[in-house]
C-alpha cells in the first residue's frame, strides 16, 4: 500500500473481478475511476455490450461499440468461458487475488454453476461479492427481466417524467442501470471499510428498481402526503419560474426562489407593474399561477440569446442555465478548463475526447484510459499473473474457453 | 442470525450541508452506522429545505426531515470567532468534513481546508459544489435541475421530433451527487486510514451528472453529430415502449429484444400466426417494421390492467414493468419483501414511509434510521463529551449566541 501516496489514483491497491453485462458495467467504471485495477472477464465470444449501439462510424464492428468503450475504459479485458470446468478453475484462481467481485448474472446462475458466495469465498477468505439485478436476489420480482426502460417504470421515475399530454418519457440511456451500479459501488466501497476495519468479507445484493425508488420523493410524498406526483415536463413543483424557458436562439432553465424574485424583478427593468405586488413574493402562489408568471418571464427572455441570459442572470445572482446539446456542453469553457474531457487514443476507434474520473482529489484528476481490446490482457493475466505456460493458453483458446 | 448493518459506527462526520444532494449523502451515511453531525446556525446558516412548504416549526418541514434522516444537530453561529474556534477543535476530533456550500465559504469564516486540517492530518474533507471549487464558473448558482439542462440531458430527455425541449421536473444531479459523494467519501477514508493522510476531494454535481452522459459525448465527438432524443426508442428492440392500459393514465413498459422474446410474446397476446410473419421473422426485420409492431402491442394492452400486462408478460420470460407511481412503490410487493420502507408511526409530520436504500447486506439487517434531532438538540452532548466542555461555558456561549 506504500505506492498510494506516489499514484495519481484515489485508491490503487485493490482488485475488482468485473463478470457484468451493460447492467453493472458502470459499477466497474466507477471503481476503476476511484483507482483500482478492474479486470472485465467477458465470455469468449465478448461481453454482449460490445455489440450495442452506438457504434463509431455505424460500422457494427467488435470494436466498434461506444457503449461498451466508455463503460469499460480504463480496465483489462480477459476472455473466459466460465460455464466449462477450466475456465471455472481459472475464474477460482482469479478469485483468489482479487477484492471485489462484480456481477449482474439472473439470481441464482453463479450457484448452478457451483461459484456461489460461499464456495467463492472458500477461495478467498473476506472476499466482497456484489450482485446487481433488477430487482434484487430473492422475492416475487427476482426473475424478472430488466431492460433500462422496466428499471425506471418500476422504479417511479418514469411516471413523473416528460410532458402531461404525452407518453412519459425515459431518461437517455440507461440512467437505470448507471444509478443502481452506484449504489453497487456504494456497496463494495462500505463493504471494503467493513473489511478493513472489522476482517469480514461481505454479499451485497443491489436492486435497480430499489435504487430507482428513492428518486424525486415519489414515495415519500405519498405516504406523508398523500399526493401522487404527476409528469410537468420541467415544471418544478414547488416553484415558478422554475422551468425551460424561449430565447432567441434556444432555451434557457431558470430556477427563482422567494430569494431571486427580487432580483430578478431588478434586472427585468420594464416587467409588467402588476409583478411588483408584495404578494408575488410567496413562492407558493406564484407556483399556483405558473401559467401567467410563465408567460410574463417568456416575453422578457425571448429577447436574449440564451449564453448571454445566462452570464446576466449568474451576475445577479439568479441561478439560470443554458438547455445546452450534449456538444455545447463538451464546448463550454469552465468543463474544459477543468479538464474533465481528456484525449484518449484507441487502436480501433482513434483519438477523442472522453470523461475522465468525475471528482478531483487533492487538486489532481485522474485521466481516462482507453477501453481494452477483446481478451487483450489475456497473456499478462492468464501466464504473467497466474504462471500458465503460453502453450497450455493456446490450448484453451483452441478449446474455446478463452 | 442477523446483525444490524452499522458499517460506519465509529466514523464521525461534520455536515455543513443545505438542499438535497448534500443532507442526503449525510442520510446515506448515518443510515449505515456513521454518527453525522450537521452545523447550522439561526444567524443566517439554515438548511433551506427547513423552510420548504408552509411550516412554522423549522423542524417539521417534510422534505427536511427526508433528506436528514439520523443526523444530529449542533446550532452554531460561524460567523463568531468562538464559532468557529469550535468548529476547528471539533474538526479534531472527526474523520471528515462534507460541504456543499458555494466554493470558499467555508475558506473565509477561517475554515478552510489548511485549517480544518492543523490538529487532525488525517481530516477527509469532500465538497459537492455545483460547478467545482476551481474554474470560471464556481461561483454559478446551480439547483439540480439547471444542472441537467447544461449537461446536455434536458436536451436528450424528450420523445424524438418535437419543436421544444421537455426534460424533467426532477433535479436527476442531486440523486446522483448524495449517491455518489457517500461513495467517494468511503474511499477517502479507506485511503486516509492506509496513508495516515488526508485527502480533499472535490466532486463537482455538474461532472457527475455527465458522467452518466458519457456514451452519448463519445458519440457526438467520434461520429463529430449532435446525438438526438429518442425518447422511448430502443435501437435494438421492437416492440419496445410505453403502452397506456386500462384505467387513467396507466401505463406499462414492454421490450422485445431477442427471437424468443418474441415468439412468447406472439404466445402470450394470442397473435401466435405472427411469428411466421415474414415483417417479424427477426431482429432487423421488427425494427423495421416497429410502427406496426407498436400498434398491435399497443391494441393489447390497453384491453388490459397495467398489472396483467406485466404479469402475463413476465411470466412467458418477456420484460415489461408497470409504469408505477408513489402509490404503486408504497405496495410493492418486491419492495415490500426487502423490507424496503422504513415506518415512522410518529413524528412531527405525522406517520410515514420512507425508501431505506437500494442495497442490502446478507445476513444484516437494515441500519438504524432516526428522524433528525431537532434544532440544536446535540449542542451540549457534544460540546460537553466530545469536547470536554463544562455546563458553564457552554451556557455563556448560548448567552452569548455562539449557540444559535
Amino acid at each position: 500500500m506504500s505506492d498510494i501516496d506516489n499514484s495519481n489514483s484515489l485508491l490503487p491497491g485493490f482488485r475488482v473481478l468485473d463478470l457484468t453485462s451493460s447492467m453493472g458495467a458502470f459499477c466497474g467504471k466507477l471503481l476503476r475511476d476511484l483507482g483500482m485495477d478492474v479486470i472485465k472477464v467477458e465470455p469468449p465470444g465478448g461481453d454482449p455490450t460490445r455489440s450495442e449501439p452506438p457504434f463509431a462510424k455505424d460500422h457494427t464492428h467488435r470494436e466498434g461499440s461506444l457503449r461498451f468503450a466508455y463503460l469499460n475504459a480504463g480496465k483489462r479485458s480477459i476472455t473466459l468461458d466460465i460455464g466449462k470446468d477450466s475456465g471455472r478453475g481459472l475464474l477460482l484462481d482469479l478469485v483468489e487475488r482479487s477484492d471485489i467481485v462484480l456481477e449482474t448474472f439472473e439470481p441464482g446462475y453463479l450457484s448452478t454453476h457451483d461459484l456461489g458466495y460461499e464456495v467463492l469465498l472458500e477461495r478467498r477468505p473476506k472476499l466482497i461479492l456484489v450482485s446487481l439485478t433488477g430487482f434484487g436476489q430473492d422475492g416475487p420480482y427476482a426473475h424478472y427481466k430488466t431492460p433500462d426502460i422496466v428499471g425506471t417504470a418500476m422504479g417511479g421515475l418514469l411516471y413523473i417524467s416528460g410532458d402531461p399530454k404525452l407518453t412519459p418519457c425515459n431518461p437517455p440511456e440507461t440512467q437505470s442501470y448507471y444509478y443502481a451500479s452506484l449504489f453497487a459501488a456504494y456497496g463494495a466501497m462500505l463493504a471494503l471499510w467493513q473489511r478493513e476495519t472489522r476482517g469480514i468479507g461481505a454479499y451485497v445484493d443491489a436492486s435497480i428498481q430499489a435504487s430507482m425508488a428513492l428518486h424525486e420523493h415519489v414515495a415519500f410524498n405519498f405516504s406523508a402526503e398523500g399526493r401522487v406526483m404527476k409528469r410537468a415536463g420541467s415544471q418544478h413543483q414547488h416553484n415558478a419560474p422554475a422551468n425551460l424557458f424561449q430565447c432567441k436562439n434556444g432555451w434557457i432553465a431558470l430556477f427563482v426562489t422567494q430569494a431571486h424574485w427580487p432580483l430578478l424583478l431588478k434586472v427585468w427593468e420594464d416587467h409588467a407593474p402588476e409583478l411588483d405586488d408584495p404578494k408575488w413574493i410567496n413562492s407558493n402562489l406564484r407556483r399556483a399561477h405558473a401559467d401567467y408568471i410563465n408567460a410574463q418571464v417568456t416575453s422578457y427572455t425571448s429577447r436574449f440569446l440564451k449564453e448571454d441570459l445566462a452570464e446576466l442572470m449568474q451576475k445577479n445572482g439568479i441561478p439560470g442555465l443554458p438547455v445546452n446539446s450534449p456538444s455545447d456542453f463538451m464546448k463550454d469553457p469552465h468543463i474544459q478548463a477543468r479538464g474533465f474531457f481528456s484525449t484518449v487514443t484507441h487502436p480501433v476507434l482513434g483519438s477523442f475526447p472522453q470523461p475522465g474520473s468525475p471528482f478531483m482529489f487533492d487538486g489532481k484528476r485522474a485521466a481516462p484510459s482507453p477501453a481494452p481490446l477483446m481478451g487483450q490482457h489475456n497473456n499478462e493475466v492468464f501466464c504473467g499473473e497466474l504462471g500458465l505456460d503460453k502453450k497450455y493458453l493456446e490450448v484453451l483458446a483452441a478449446d474455446g474457453v478463452i | 442470525m442477523h446483525s444490524t448493518n452499522e458499517i460506519l459506527k465509529g466514523v464521525r462526520i461534520l455536515t455543513f450541508t443545505t438542499g438535497y444532494a448534500g443532507p442526503y449523502a449525510g442520510r446515506l451515511m448515518a443510515g449505515y452506522g456513521a454518527e453525522v453531525i450537521k452545523i447550522e446556525s439561526r444567524k443566517g446558516g439554515l438548511d433551506t429545505f427547513r423552510h420548504y412548504g408552509q411550516h412554522k416549526d423549522i423542524d417539521a418541514a417534510p422534505r427536511f426531515i427526508e433528506c436528514n434522516l439520523g443526523v444530529r444537530s449542533l446550532s452554531i453561529n460561524l460567523k463568531h470567532p468562538t464559532g468557529a474556534r469550535l468548529i476547528r477543535e471539533l474538526a479534531g476530533k472527526s474523520d471528515a468534513i462534507l460541504e456543499n456550500f458555494r466554493p470558499r465559504v467555508l475558506d473565509k469564516l477561517g475554515l478552510g481546508d489548511g485549517e480544518l486540517r492543523k490538529s487532525n492530518p488525517k481530516l477527509v474533507i469532500v465538497k459537492l459544489p455545483g460547478f467545482g471549487s476551481e474554474g470560471p464558473k464556481s461561483s454559478y448558482g446551480t439547483w439540480g435541475f439547471n444542472l441537467t439542462a447544461f449537461s446536455g440531458m434536458t436536451y436528450l430527455w424528450n420523445h424524438p421530433d418535437q419543436d421544444r425541449p421537455i426534460g424533467s421536473q426532477g433535479v436527476y444531479p442531486d440523486h446522483l451527487g448524495f449517491i455518489m459523494g457517500p461513495t467517494i467519501m468511503v474511499a477517502a477514508l479507506l485511503r486516509s486510514r492506509l496513508t495516515g493522510k488526508g485527502v480533499s476531494i472535490d466532486l463537482a454535481q455538474i461532472e457527475g451528472t455527465a458522467y452518466t452522459l458519457g456514451v452519448t459525448y463519445l458519440d457526438a465527438a467520434v461520429n463529430s453529430h449532435d446525438p438526438q432524443p429518442r425518447g422511448n426508442r430502443d435501437p435494438e428492440a421492437a416492440p419496445h415502449g410505453c403502452y397506456r392500459c386500462q384505467g387513467e393514465d396507466r401505463w406499462c413498459v414492454i421490450s422485445v429484444r431477442t427471437d424468443d422474446e418474441w415468439h412468447s410474446f406472439c404466445c402470450v397476446i394470442g397473435r401466435s400466426e405472427l411469428i411466421d410473419d415474414a415483417r417479424f421473422v427477426n431482429r432487423p426485420a421488427r425494427l423495421e417494421h416497429a410502427a406496426e409492431l407498436n400498434a398491435i402491442t399497443q391494441q393489447w394492452a390497453e384491453a388490459r390492467s397495467a398489472e396483467e400486462v406485466m404479469n402475463q408478460l413476465q411470466s412467458a420470460g418477456v420484460p415489461a414493468g408497470v409504469v408505477q407511481t408513489g402509490a404503486d412503490l408504497l405496495k410493492d410487493v418486491q419492495l415490500r419483501h426487502r423490507n424496503y420502507f422504513a415506518s415512522f408511526p410518529d413524528s412531527l409530520i405525522g406517520p410515514f414511509e420512507i425508501p431505506r436504500s437500494g442495497i442490502l447486506f446478507r445476513g444484516m439487517s437494515e441500519g438504524p434510521l432516526r428522524l433528525p434531532n431537532r434544532f440544536g438538540a446535540d449542542n451540549d452532548q457534544i460540546l460537553g463529551e466530545i469536547l470536554g466542555y463544562d455546563e458553564a461555558s457552554i451556557a455563556k456561549w448560548r448567552a452569548e449566541e455562539v449557540l444559535t
